[in-house]
């Protein structure tokens, strides 16, 4: 975990947490989210939703990035799992899958999914997604 | 593989196989990518080859994604190690002579491989959903090269060039 200096005047730095078994679309993701021109605070990283579940526990996070397909606890488990936890309602959830089907986007729609993000994607739309959040809850 | 294969593929499922490469190199690696026949793909095999010797250009990389949903199959992409390199370091946004520690380009090669099969299934039938598994990423042997042919079992096969390396794709 590292974080970003930069912040903005009058705006809560937010803390992100990106979910991925790839390590390196997590340095990608980790890159475009420091990249994004917001006040981002701690940027966490986690391998699977088990691990991301610790991290939700003991930090506080505003924003989670994950993928779907992963080892031993998949993106949409995890999601059920915040789903479960009122003390996680606030917390935006965005989906970042090669899984675009219509029927994992109705899935994710269910468990309060604010965004979903097909890959391959270009990286001004992970910022948009970033500035989205923001204006919408950071302010 | 399992004994269930996916269902007989189409030229549309092919052209969807190159469209589904094309689309993965122009937004996440911003690279084009151009069509070759077989023997531009000989060619090109033929120059990496040559290069044997001169770091690590001269071996094959063989990255496969499994899926299961509305059918089971698997992507499989075979491209030259210094276009894994390249592709990786690209992605990142690294200075293009960093050196990658291997687990960063299996990995990041591995990631380039799910990314086109996820792109190929939402083209290929854009109502199932389906579940990959995690790339599986391998260093082929030492003066291996691609047959340059689809193998028997393939059910959709194409050759491109990727940053004026060849690239091979199939699905089964």
């Amino acid at each position: 975990m590292q974080t970003n200096s930069s912040e903005t005047a009058g705006m809560t730095p937010l803390n992100v947490l990106i979910v991925d078994d790839s390590a390196t679309m997590r340095a990608l993701l980790y890159r475009v989210v420091g990249l994004a021109d917001l006040p981002i605070g701690a940027i966490y990283q986690a391998p699977n939703g088990a691990e991301a579940l610790r991290l939700l526990e003991t930090h506080d996070i505003q924003a989670v990035f994950t993928d779907v397909n992963m080892p031993v606890m998949n993106g949409m488990e995890l999601l059920r799992e915040m789903a479960a936890r009122d003390e996680w309602r606030d917390i935006l959830r965005v989906i970042i899958s090669t899984d675009g089907s219509r029927l994992r986007r109705e899935e994710a729609r269910e468990l309060k999914v604010s965004l979903y993000v097909e890959k391959p994607f270009r990286p001004e739309v992970v910022r948009d997604v970033l500035c989205q959040i923001a204006s919408v809850d950071v302010h | 593989m399992s004994s269930v294969k996916s269902p007989a593929l189409t030229s549309t499922d092919q052209d969807a196989l190159q469209s589904a490469v094309i689309e993965v190199c122009e937004n996440a690696y911003f690279v084009f990518v151009e069509a070759c026949d077989a023997p531009q793909f000989a060619a090109l095999v033929d120059q990496v080859r040559a290069e044997k010797g001169r770091g690590p250009s001269g071996r094959w990389l063989n990255a496969s994604v499994a899926f299961h949903g509305a059918s089971i199959g698997e992507v499989e992409v075979v491209l030259p190690e210094r276009l894994g390199t390249w592709l990786v370091v690209s992605l990142l946004g690294l200075p293009p002579d960093a050196v990658l520690k291997d687990n960063q380009l299996l990995d990041g090669v591995g990631e380039f491989a799910n990314m086109v099969c996820g792109a190929w299934l939402s083209k290929a039938n854009e109502t199932a959903s389906f579940t990959l598994d995690m790339p599986k990423v391998s260093r082929m042997p030492a003066g291996w090269t691609p047959d340059s042919a689809p193998s028997g079992d393939a059910q959709a096969y194409r050759t491109v060039v990727v940053n004026d390396l060849p690239l091979e794709v199939r699905a089964r």
